[in-house]
């Protein structure tokens, strides 16, 4: 019996390993169900390392994090920790964020800076991110070893917490316990959606430290609500992607969907095992590595000095 | 009018010996090639193929296999280094004319075949791919000018690479372009000609197109026999369809892709629900 695990993917243009393929979705699976992080900034470059073009690989993976975020958002929802009217809110200002970075990335190409801001913006922003989370973590499990009281509030953000009371429109958001203006998380979405637009990715990375830090959300109801918000944002990407530029191989997101959905489910469950300190720190360190590994393809010379359109 | 049509179609003949008779006397014995399958087809099983290809040369030449195809435009980004000191996409690079493919084989090293080789290496291929010079654009002009400047010594930052040696590095990478030698088997002379045969191993990221094979025989540092034939690659069975699909009615595809993701994830959720999964 002559049974071959290779798939021709004709989008692709390229055959791939089923198994390699269930594989990749599986791990990175993993790690979104942990975190609640599309994880298509681990996807696209590992899909690239096994022959997919870089632009297939991208679009592709939004169409994956469609279904993986679906299953993701479902068992969430299950357990109340999906805050559906924050999760609006940020998307629409994620959208109109998202407009806005396109354009800025138009500009910039014209006056032919593009590039150079994509790749500082990409270091800077996983570098403070990740320090700023992997710290603010560490203090966290350093003190709550010690019986004492809640974390103390450092000075600068008690200047931040006063202009947040201060703004208009103030509503309950019950899910997540917490009152707060309308307007902010608008802002935090828009401002999300100009980064990620800026860096070409879902933004997932950016978003959970946003609500953790910035909206002051519990940690299980931001990775529920950060899924639910991607899912909307993949959907818009993913028909862009098909109807635009023809890069949406559904076969090949079909198979990482398939490892990504079972590495989904477990770790949510192992999500639920650790704190949520443990998750920040986890999280953080996810974010340093993939910001070390960016700096050293920044820095040492590529084997190719040429490259194709698109990805990272 | 009959008479005159007659005397053009006996003139055929005619012409058709003077033709034979100005060819090199070599290309008259018979000289052969074949390329099995002659047709490429890409299905859901498709992981490139081996190409069986076969044929005759004149006696005592050697044999260049080149399997070559679908010569296209291409859009590239070139790196550089900025500032000293980053390397990053500094430019575009338009190229024309490139062949999304190019094996080649030979029965005797390429080196010892000398310069009439040359044109039917890898390397040859910088005789026939335009590369858009104009198109290159930099950063800009200031920061062309930095990299320049902080890096007079280095070429590369400069923004002055070798857009050739890249591409065939790039295509190589991908086993898109591949340079063999001695995979070509000869067999020994008899009468005026030797028979050849060669496996060559077709790569799965094969776009679909029109490729060509080519034997070319050389003998004392000249090329005495040329033959080429044609093999189509296209996409056939279900790798076909949706080919159509995602680009003949984009939209459609782009909503189902998503529907059915939606569908999957929320299957599979249920699925881990009922087992008691999902946390």
């Amino acid at each position: 019996m002559n049974l071959t695990m290779n798939l021709y993917l004709p989008i692709a243009g390229n055959s791939v390993n089923c198994l390699a393929i269930f594989g990749l979705g599986g791990v990175v699976g993993l790690l979104s169900g942990i975190f609640g992080v599309g994880g298509g900034f681990l996807m696209t470059p590992l899909l690239m390392m096994m022959g997919i073009p870089p632009t297939v690989a991208a679009s592709s993976d939004s169409n994956q994090i469609v279904g993986a975020s679906t299953s993701g958002t479902l068992a969430h929802f299950r357990l109340g920790n999906v805050d559906i009217k924050m999760g609006l809110l940020l998307l629409i200002g994620g959208i109109a964020g998202g407009g806005i970075g396109v354009q800025i990335i138009k500009i910039l190409r014209q006056m032919g800076n593009a590039d150079f801001l994509i790749s500082i913006t990409y270091v800077l922003m996983l570098g403070i991110v990740g320090g700023y989370m992997f710290l603010e973590s560490l203090q966290a499990m350093r003190k709550s070893a010690r019986p004492a009281e809640q974390q103390p509030q450092p000075r600068r953000e008690s200047v931040y917490a006063r202009i947040v009371r201060s703004m208009p429109l103030q509503t309950d958001f019950k899910r997540s316990g917490i009152r707060m203006s309308l307007l902010l998380p608008l802002a935090l979405g828009t401002l999300v959606g100009v980064l990620a637009a800026i860096m070409g990715v879902g933004g997932g990375f950016i978003m959970v430290p946003v609500m953790v830090y910035l909206l002051r959300m519990p940690m299980h109801v931001v990775v529920g609500t950060s899924l639910f918000q991607i899912l909307f944002t993949c959907v818009s990407v993913t028909i862009m992607q098909a109807t635009q530029n023809h890069t949406v191989d559904f076969i090949l997101a079909l198979l990482l969907l398939i490892g990504s959905a079972l590495g989904a489910q477990v770790g949510a469950k192992v999500g639920k095992k650790l704190g949520g300190e443990q998750l920040k720190i986890l999280l953080a360190s996810l974010v340093l590595i993939v910001m070390v590994k960016m700096l050293y393809d920044l820095l040492v010379r590529p084997d190719v000095l040429l490259a194709y359109m698109g990805g990272h | 009018m009959n008479t005159n049509r007659l005397s053009r179609l006996a003139l055929i003949p005619l012409l058709a010996l003077v033709a034979l008779a100005g060819r090199p006397a070599q290309a008259t014995s018979a000289a052969t090639l074949t390329a099995t399958p002659s047709a490429i087809r890409i299905g859901a099983q498709y992981d490139g193929i081996a190409m069986h290809v076969a044929g005759t040369v004149p006696a005592g030449s050697e044999v260049i296999l080149r399997f070559t195809g679908a010569p296209s435009e291409l859009h590239l980004r070139e790196k550089g280094k900025i500032f000293g000191l980053l390397w990053m996409n500094v430019g575009k690079v338009s190229l024309d004319n490139v062949p999304a493919v190019c094996l080649v084989d030979s029965s005797l090293d390429l080196d010892n075949l000398g310069s009439v080789a040359a044109p039917f290496r890898l390397e040859g291929l910088r005789d026939s791919v335009v590369v858009n010079e104009t198109a290159i654009e930099k950063v800009d002009g200031g920061g062309n000018a930095r990299a320049a400047a902080i890096d007079g010594d280095d070429d590369e930052a400069a923004g002055k690479i070798d857009v050739m040696h890249e591409l065939l590095l790039l295509k190589k990478h991908e086993k898109l372009y591949a340079e063999a030698a001695g995979g070509v088997r000869l067999g020994a002379d008899s009468g005026g000609s030797r028979s050849f045969s060669a496996t060559m191993a077709i790569p799965s990221a094969l776009p679909p197109g029109q490729y060509r094979v080519e034997a070319i025989a050389v003998k004392d540092g000249a090329v005495v026999d040329r033959q080429t034939t044609t093999v189509e690659a296209e996409l056939t069975g279900f790798p076909k369809w949706l080919s159509q699909l995602a680009f003949n009615r984009s939209l459609l595809y782009g909503v189902l892709a998503s529907l059915i993701a939606i569908c999957s994830g929320l299957i599979i959720g249920l699925v881990f629900q009922s087992k008691g999964g999902a946390h």
